[in-house]
């Protein structure tokens, strides 16, 4: 008796172990669908411009450049140089990202004609006055995630996969993040963010995709609402443009230096 | 490259046929520069930018020297930048006029940068009058001698005056190395009769010492090598050439005694370090000098660290500690400062800061706060204090002060600075 109790015990165990690691896959499959739309673009560089605005909906609006280059192996390399408001035109920050560890940061300040290196690992404070984090703009490399399949449903109707999940870094602003990605071409429509006490802080919207190249579908306007404080900001790129034939010295901190 | 040398020396002038000189040098410069730049017709971005400022400071008391409470200023900076297409080749200018209420020294005409870059396919280079920054630090800078100190235009000696150059950078596996011709040298500014903060003694800058028999035409060479380990980074740098810093000697012919500088050349190497450590940042930078009397060291070491979203909002706040160590002075200050960024639509900043000497209870401590208005302007305000310090009421040449304030006990200040961008 004693035996076959066990037997089902062990089988209940296994099922619900299974059904946990089909989950798993399930969500980290379309995770990585999804993330093929954004790898193998080589690089691109485009004009950025942020719109801040405020609870009672007055905006302001300062504007940006922005380079990558994918590096194979790791995560990317980023140059953004501040072109508006004028006190921190030249301002530019180079970052690299990797797959596992921390990312690397460099801040110019043309003042002082110094690179400085940024040094903090919490990415998770407001981004130049606005409802974005450097974490919510930097790569999101599949490898600092770890996932979970909710479901169906629709948004906007549009079917998508509601999948769930939990950033691997300790130093991460948020516990968990609601991922809607659309089914037929596996972009990422939305995301809700959760804050350290699980509580939803904010909502970000993926806008008016465009297909460049044939394959790379990339959103033209990135909302961020924050529940918390009341204010949103919204990214809109422009003039994006693939394949520039960068190299590692537009990365450099001598390009840094350069920047303008 | 004749004409760089000749402006080198003449940049900073008083005087109006200086000055008429210094504009024949400068359009001639500016001319031949764009007239490359056009000439190579793919030339897209064109920028002409500007900025106007207006600064007063207010001390708490008179000066040692009779000199008024309220000091202020106006000065425009415009600047010209030109870019390739591809990015490749690059000008830019930036000059700098300002007139000053109470101290002469202060009325500039002055070429901050004027400067051409041609990215290679191998090397990086640099010709004309740039400014370039070496450290890792943050309130005292050792290594960093590739510019001459602006004291006149603040201070805290955080402003540097341009440096004509030829710089080659190759940026490879093993790191960057810069190499660096330093055609011509600039004098440290210093305040005048009237200036506030001042000397006891005034400096004569139009009379300097300089143990080169080539003088302020001396060419020398510089280069620096650094590396970057994710979290670790060094450089190696070597400068040999006229010391940035002079020496003084005292010059008793005339009614009032002077103060003389000396330019010796000199050797120094310098190392910086920068070790990233959790949420924290190790920083070490010093040199070793030679050629100014006894062959000496200098260095800085501290700590910054963050911290993101005190107390669940949205403002971050820095710290520094940095602690000295000058084998000239037998115990150097050290230096703690706190910045607060409060992370808002236009980018508040209040920067505060101590400078302490053990030995004497000395302080010097400093309160800045900025902001931004709408997108056009910038405002300031900054206060400064002495403390401790045997104050002196009267200026003896023969008796040694005995702190590092002592002459600086009235002059206590609030500066307000206005910008308005072009």
């Amino acid at each position: 008796m004693a035996l076959k109790k066990n037997i089902i015990l062990f089988l209940i165990i296994s099922l619900s172990s299974f059904k946990v690691f089909v989950e798993e896959n399930r969500g980290l499959e379309i995770a990585l669908m999804a993330d093929a739309n954004t790898s193998g673009f080589i690089d691109s560089r485009s004009n950025m411009r942020m719109l801040l605005k405020n609870k009672k909906g007055q905006i302001t609006e300062r504007s940006m450049q922005s380079k990558i280059m994918e590096v194979e192996g790791d995560g990317d390399k980023s140059l953004i140089v501040f072109k508006t408001p004028r006190d921190v035109r030249g301002i530019a920050v180079l970052g690299y990202a990797h797959k596992m560890k921390t990312d690397d940061q460099w801040l110019y300040m043309p003042a002082l004609k110094r690179v400085k290196r940024i040094v903090s690992k919490n990415r998770s404070g407001p981004f130049l006055g606005s409802e974005f984090s450097l974490e919510d703009l930097s790569f999101q490399e599949i490898e600092k995630f770890s996932y979970s399949y909710i479901g169906e449903e629709q948004l906007n109707e549009k079917d998508c996969y509601l999948i769930e999940r939990t950033p691997l870094d300790p130093y991460s602003g948020y516990t968990k993040q609601r991922v809607w990605v659309e089914k037929e071409n596996y972009l990422i429509l939305k995301i809700e963010h959760f804050d350290r006490k699980f509580s939803h802080l904010k909502t970000q919207y993926f806008r008016g995709f465009n297909k460049y190249l044939n394959k790379f579908w990339r959103p033209s306007e990135i909302e961020m609402i924050n529940h918390q404080t009341k204010k949103s900001t919204t990214l809109l790129m422009e003039d994006m443009v693939f394949q520039n034939g960068f190299t590692e010295r537009d990365f450099s901190q001598n390009s840094l230096k350069r920047s303008k | 490259m004749d004409l760089l040398k000749e402006t080198s020396h003449r940049i900073v002038s008083k005087d109006r046929n200086d000055m008429k000189c210094l504009f024949n040098i400068l359009n001639r410069l500016v001319f031949s520069f764009l007239v490359l730049s056009f000439s190579q017709n793919s030339f897209s971005g064109r920028e002409f930018l500007g900025e106007v400022s207006f600064e007063g400071r207010y001390f708490s008391k008179e000066g040692l020297f009779d000199q008024d409470k309220f000091h202020s200023s106006i000065s425009f900076s415009p600047e010209i930048y030109i870019e390739s297409e591809d990015s490749k080749k690059s000008f830019t200018f930036k000059s700098k006029f300002r007139k000053d209420s109470e101290d002469s020294e202060r009325d500039i005409i002055d070429i901050q940068e004027l400067h051409w870059t041609i990215v290679g396919n191998i090397f990086e280079t640099k010709i004309g009058i740039r400014k370039d920054f070496w450290g890792v630090t943050e309130t005292v800078h050792r290594v960093d001698i590739i510019n001459q100190t602006d004291l006149v235009e603040n201070i805290d000696g955080e402003d540097k005056l341009g440096q004509p150059m030829i710089n080659i950078s190759f940026e490879g596996l093993h790191g960057t190395f810069d190499a660096y011709a330093l055609l011509g040298f600039r004098e440290r500014t210093f305040g005048g009769q009237n200036a506030r903060l001042r000397a006891p003694i005034l400096v004569n800058t139009e009379n300097p010492l300089y143990e080169s028999n080539s003088e302020e035409k001396r060419i020398d060479f510089a280069f620096r090598w650094n590396q970057y380990f994710s979290a670790f980074e060094y450089a190696v740098s070597h400068f040999s050439g006229t010391s940035r810093e002079p020496l003084f000697e005292i010059d008793l012919s005339k009614q009032a005694p002077l103060l003389r500088p000396l330019y010796n050349v000199i050797d120094q190497t310098g190392i910086e370090i920068l070790y990233v450590l959790g949420n924290m940042a190790l920083k070490l930078e010093g040199f070793s000098r030679s050629g100014q009397e006894d062959r000496f060291s200098a260095a800085t070491a501290g700590v910054e660290y963050t911290q993101i979203g005190i107390f669940e909002s949205r403002i971050d706040l820095g710290w520094i500690a940095e602690f000295n160590h000058d084998d000239r002075i037998e115990n150097s200050p050290i230096s703690v400062g706190t910045r607060l960024t409060f992370n808002d639509i236009a980018d508040t900043q209040i920067l505060s800061g101590l400078l302490w000497n053990q030995d004497t209870n000395e302080k010097n401590i400093f309160i800045e706060a900025s902001s931004r208005l709408k997108s056009c302007c910038k405002i300031s305000i900054e206060g400064v204090i002495f403390t401790k310090g045997k104050k002196l009421n009267t200026f003896n040449p023969y008796r040694e002060p005995q702190g590092l304030f002592d002459y600086f006990q009235d002059e206590d200040f609030l500066k307000l600075e206005f910008i308005y961008y072009l």
